[in-house]
């Protein structure tokens, strides 16, 4: 394709728009996804590295998760773009198993490669790849074990296995056990039928040791900002009434923009009694509901914070929407716009209160909640970007968790499936005649770059490994995978490294689409006006 | 067409079109900085090892002091690593993990900043020589996880419990932890200070201690020895009026958070006065309603007046000459503390004002300072003992700043120490025992765990030869030593002797530390190396050009 320079120049689309297209064109949109892949190889598995990136602002991230990766590399590269989208979609679908999509998706274009400068047409290999995809869903689906969700001892521990599975690779693998418990049940505490994982409040306070997470069946918010006499309020109280206002208790113009006129002097202290009488009877009214504890939405202003201290009541302001949202979920009752006809029903209780030091802050929590269809987990750690870390790693293991609850078979994981999989599209591929069988043991053969890079990234001999691996799952044994405990190979199904087989499922589906999506592409026209101040000799025809 | 105008893509990510130019992926390549592998690794070492550098000399009691010049010209003189390392303002990621990670051993113990970094870079130290030995990073992660449980459960066995009814103890503890600061000198002075706050807010059957009672105020002036404890509350205000008396005695206080003025509605509001007539009237109604509140006042039977607000002139007045001392411009958070320690309640407006709302306290005086006109305000023997200040003096703004923190850090180990009363042996001790045990283990351990054992516990050595060092001993020669008598007398308590008071064992000189400082330095130290060990890939973003 190199004559461009001789063809003399027709110009159809305007100045300093980039086009290019042809085969060339697929090669070089492989070509930027393998240079993606190749950066979040080294995060795959339970040896995999972090990656610590610094953003422009100076912030730093310091990450295993690819998703996150994807999204902090500010990709430009509109090919290398999709392979950020198929992970952000994993993300949102799944939670986990990001990295795994993205290496999936490079190695099925790897293997493309060769058959696009072999001369293939790429029509054949999505084809064949979409033919290997639907092949490798219902042997998943034929394969994965499914855990009788009537035992409860036995459901708990499959979810207790899918967590840990989902944390081996992430910074807290050494405290699985911890956290594993702290997953399961944060998800249990939930609404069975809704499962919204938003209703699990995570709080990062730094300091202390990761360990000393802590795990709350009910709700924790940080101290909000107070008013001189907060400190003369008692801090605790068991079945205590709450009341949650969405009402601005302060001394304060009730009418913004509205001016008095004010005629005579006298008039002047009645126009101040009646502001303070407004006030006085929301707090009358509030008091008189027998509430112990006034939370609200806006502020609360000093002299409310006064009167309540002076009748031994607890109140914060300026809670945060979430917050308020898991409070009423936890305590029950409704939140509050008027002070005016407030029912007991209206109320909440919860079994304790109480405002505790946690670090350097101060915390309140509602613990032992009636409704308790949330929780909250307060993360600590050495470093802001520890913390960080280990709520992403926690936010896949709660996905994976729910992922679990909903549909619960399971498939073994450490490249077990994947290398069974990839034996049975082998198989497969020598019952058909054509190209076809060339490009489903092509598919079969990028399903082992996840077993590869596994040990890879452990530092284990690779193909000694593979050899192993493919000569056992030929003679049968259908779960062994890569064991890196004994640094060999083993039935991970034994080994309790599962995964809930919904996350390979779409795993392989949407790497299988992304693939297909950009073998099909032979054309980009780029329309950047800002690539005009480059250098202005010379079409560049790469997608500069 | 070639390399010209190309961006530096010696270390950017990089993939090449069919005609074998490079293009580009991720937005500004050229100016992004990128470290892979190994080297990324060992780079992180280094720069974790250079910041431990520049705080291991403060280390122990014979620690030397830095000095750090800030951008504005302030100077700051301490050897408490945490601050040190925050006023650094350094720029390398890793170098500001391990900020965080002295600030957040500062959060949550409040003592050990210092040596948690310093444990942390040995411990990464090691880890780049087992790295050179070709051994997989997160692999001496885990290794150094196992070893840590070890030393955390050896830290378990030899803890004392102390009974911490008994003062003497957390006297001890807290000077232990005042022997590395400039006020050393006056160390017994300022522990029983940091004991003496403690126990008076400290809630014995929680075991909780809100330090939000302990008020630290300084002032330069005076030595370091005048500093003292005031049970009670210290206000940076005057009497508001010249002519008051400067002591008064059984008061009453009236706790009020409106000013000295005729009340305002807050909506918008406007009053013509058109007349002579009227603009009289208003005059009245005002000099009315400064009478009707002072008025309130008496009837309240108050004999000073604290308002968060300021006073009218006209009322300053009217309360001099009706015999009432005021403050005014108090603090909100002053305002709370006062109401706290005085049980007064805070009153909202004058007419809400009764006798059972005052605070009550023994005497306000009006302290004065040298020939400077400073002057400050003391309540004491107020009714509630539960709130003090602690009044630090000292000859320059330097020492005093220091003073300061040094307080903060006995006022933490004897709240350490209220939260759990175990202690373990200052002078490098604790650290000796469990690299005995650490390295014990490691010859038990199967495969490459053996390695990293061994390396934790030459990590831990590292506290008790620093110590060593910095108090002028012979580093090798001491931690030999030491060790040898540990072993052979097996006995935990045996430490570096910084002072040379002549003996090693650290029981005998009183030097212990609490439980949970140690532990959680361990703990903080080992997860982070995991955290470093663990960055294989490094990408920073150029900085923004505008």
């Amino acid at each position: 394709m190199a004559f461009s320079n001789q063809t003399p120049t027709i110009v159809v689309l305007k100045e300093g728009t980039d086009a290019s297209q042809g085969r060339g064109q697929i090669l070089t949109n492989i070509n930027a996804c393998l240079a993606i892949q190749e950066t979040l190889k080294p995060t795959l598995g339970p040896f995999g590295s972090d990656i610590l990136i610094v953003n422009s602002q100076g912030k730093t991230t310091i990450s295993n998760d690819g998703a996150t990766i994807l999204k902090l590399l500010d990709i430009v590269h509109p090919a290398a773009q999709m392979l950020v989208d198929i992970s952000r979609s994993q993300d949102a679908e799944v939670g986990d198993g990001t990295t795994t999509v993205t290496v999936l998706a490079g190695e099925l274009l790897k293997e493309a490669k060769t058959f696009i400068e072999d001369g293939v047409s790429s029509h054949l290999i999505t084809r064949g790849f979409r033919k290997a995809c639907e092949l490798c869903m219902h042997k998943i689906e034929e394969l994965a074990v499914d855990v009788r969700k009537e035992d409860a001892d036995e459901f708990r521990q499959l979810l207790e296995r899918c967590a840990r599975t989902a944390m081996s690779s992430k910074l807290i693998s050494n405290n699985s056990d911890f956290f594993t418990k702290m997953v399961v049940d944060a998800v249990l505490s939930l609404d069975q039928e809704e499962l919204d994982e938003k209703l699990i409040g995570i709080k990062k306070v730094a300091g202390g040791s990761i360990e000393d997470s802590l795990f709350i069946d009910g709700v924790a918010f940080k101290k909000t900002f107070s008013y001189a006499g907060f400190e003369q309020q008692p801090k605790y109280f068991t079945n205590p009434k709450i009341v949650c206002l969405n009402v601005e208790l302060e001394l304060k113009a009730e009418k913004d923009n509205a001016e008095v006129r004010v005629e005579q002097v006298k008039d002047y202290q009645s126009i101040v009694d009646a502001e303070w009488k407004i006030i006085f009877n929301k707090l009358e009214e509030i008091t008189s509901t027998g509430a112990n504890i006034v939370l609200s939405k806006l502020p609360i202003g000093d002299l409310a914070t006064q009167y309540f201290a002076d009748r031994n009541i607890f109140c914060a302001g300026r809670i945060s929407h979430e917050d308020m949202d898991r409070i009423t979920k936890a305590i029950g009752g409704n939140v509050q716009s008027t002070c005016s006809d407030i029912t007991p029903a209206d109320l909440g209780t919860c079994a304790t209160f109480e405002e505790v030091q946690i670090g350097g802050d101060r915390y309140n929590l509602f613990k032992g909640c009636p409704e308790a269809k949330t929780c909250t987990l307060i993360l600590r750690g050495g470093a802001e970007q520890v913390i960080a870390e280990v709520e992403r790693s926690l936010h896949d293991a709660i996905m994976i968790v729910k992922r679990a609850i909903s549909n619960h078979t399971v498939v073994a994981g450490g490249g077990a499936i994947e290398m069974e999989l990839s034996k049975y599209l082998r198989d497969y591929s020598r019952t058909i005649a054509g190209k076809q069988q060339l490009i489903i043991s092509a598919f079969a053969k990028a399903l082992e770059v996840i077993p590869r890079q596994l040990c890879e990234n452990a530092g284990l001999d690779a193909i000694e490994l593979l050899n192993i691996l493919r000569s056992s799952h030929a003679k049968g044994e259908t779960w062994y995978g890569i064991d890196f405990q004994k640094e060999s190979v083993g039935n991970n199904m034994k080994n309790f490294i599962w995964e809930p087989a919904l996350v390979k499922i779409n795993a392989i589906s949407s790497a299988t689409e992304a693939a297909t999506l950009l073998l099909s592409v032979d054309e980009t026209i780029r329309n950047d006006e800002q690539e005009q101040a480059g250098p202005p000799q010379g079409r560049g025809r790469g997608a500069f | 067409m070639a390399a010209q105008g190309m961006p530096d893509l010696s270390n950017a990510i990089v993939a090449q079109d069919e005609m074998g130019r490079p293009f580009i992926i991720v937005r500004d390549q050229g100016k992004k900085q990128r470290k892979h592998g190994i080297e990324a690794t060992k780079s992180h070492i280094l720069a974790a090892r250079s910041v431990a550098s520049i705080v291991k000399t403060s280390l122990g009691p014979r620690g030397l002091d830095k000095i750090l010049i800030s951008q504005d010209g302030d100077i700051t003189i301490t050897n408490d690593g945490a601050t040190i390392l925050t006023q650094m303002d350094l720029d390398n990621q890793i170098a500001k993990l391990l900020v965080e990670l002295s600030r957040s051993q500062d959060d949550e113990i409040g003592d050990g900043t210092t040596g948690v970094v310093v444990l942390a870079s040995a411990l990464l130290d090691q880890a780049l020589e087992l790295i050179e030995k070709g051994i997989h990073p997160i692999k001496i992660a885990n290794g150094f996880d196992e070893a840590c449980k070890i030393a955390i459960d050896q830290l378990d066995k030899v803890a004392d419990v102390v009974p911490i009814e008994d003062e003497s103890y957390l006297l001890k503890a807290a000077k232990t932890s005042l022997g590395s600061k400039i006020v050393s000198k006056s160390h017994d002075h300022f522990s029983q200070m940091a004991v003496d706050a403690v126990m008076a807010v400290a809630d014995l059957e929680r075991k909780d201690v809100d330090f939000e009672l302990i008020k630290i105020e300084k002032k330069v002036g005076g030595s370091i020895e005048d500093s003292l404890l005031i049970k009670g509350v210290l206000l940076d205000k005057d009497f508001s009026h010249p002519q008051m008396p400067k002591q008064v005695k059984d008061c009453k206080i009236a706790i009020l958070t409106c000013p000295f003025e005729p009340p305002k509605p807050k909506t918008k509001h406007k009053l013509d006065i058109s007349t002579v007539e009227e603009f009289k009237l208003l005059q009245e109604y005002e000099t009315k309603k400064f009478q009707e509140m002072i008025d309130l006042v008496k009837q309240s039977e108050a004999n000073v007046v604290a308002c968060q607000w300021g006073f009218d002139d006209e009322a300053n007045h009217l309360l001099l000459s009706n015999g009432l001392n005021a403050i005014r411009w108090i603090g909100g958070s002053e305002l709370e503390l006062l109401a706290i320690a005085t049980n007064g309640r805070i009153v909202p407006r004058f007419e809400d004002l009764s006798p059972e709302k005052l605070g009550s306290a023994g005497i306000v005086r009006e302290l004065e300072f040298g020939t400077t006109r400073d002057r400050m305000l003391v309540i004491e023997d107020c009714s509630n003992s539960k709130a003090v200040t602690c009044f630090i003096r000292g000859s320059n703004e330097m020492i005093t700043a220091e003073g300061v923190r040094a307080l903060h850090d006995s006022l933490c180990v004897v709240r350490n120490l209220i939260r759990d009363n175990r202690v373990v042996y200052g002078g490098g001790a604790a650290e000796l025992t469990c690299s005995l045990a650490v390295s014990e283990a490691a010859d038990k351990q199967k495969g490459i765990d053996q390695y990293a054992f061994r390396a934790f516990a030459s990590a831990l050595d590292t506290i008790p030869m620093t110590l060593a060092e910095n108090s002028g001993l012979d580093p090798i020669e001491t931690l030999s030593h030491l060790k040898s008598k540990q072993v052979n007398e097996n006995s935990s308590r045996l430490g570096v002797d910084c002072l040379g008071k002549g003996t090693n064992d650290m029981k005998e000189l009183f030097v212990i530390d609490p439980y949970i400082g140690k532990r959680q330095q361990l703990l903080l130290a080992t997860q982070l190396t995991r955290m470093i060990l663990k960055i294989n890939d490094v990408i920073i973003s150029g900085k923004d050009e505008y």
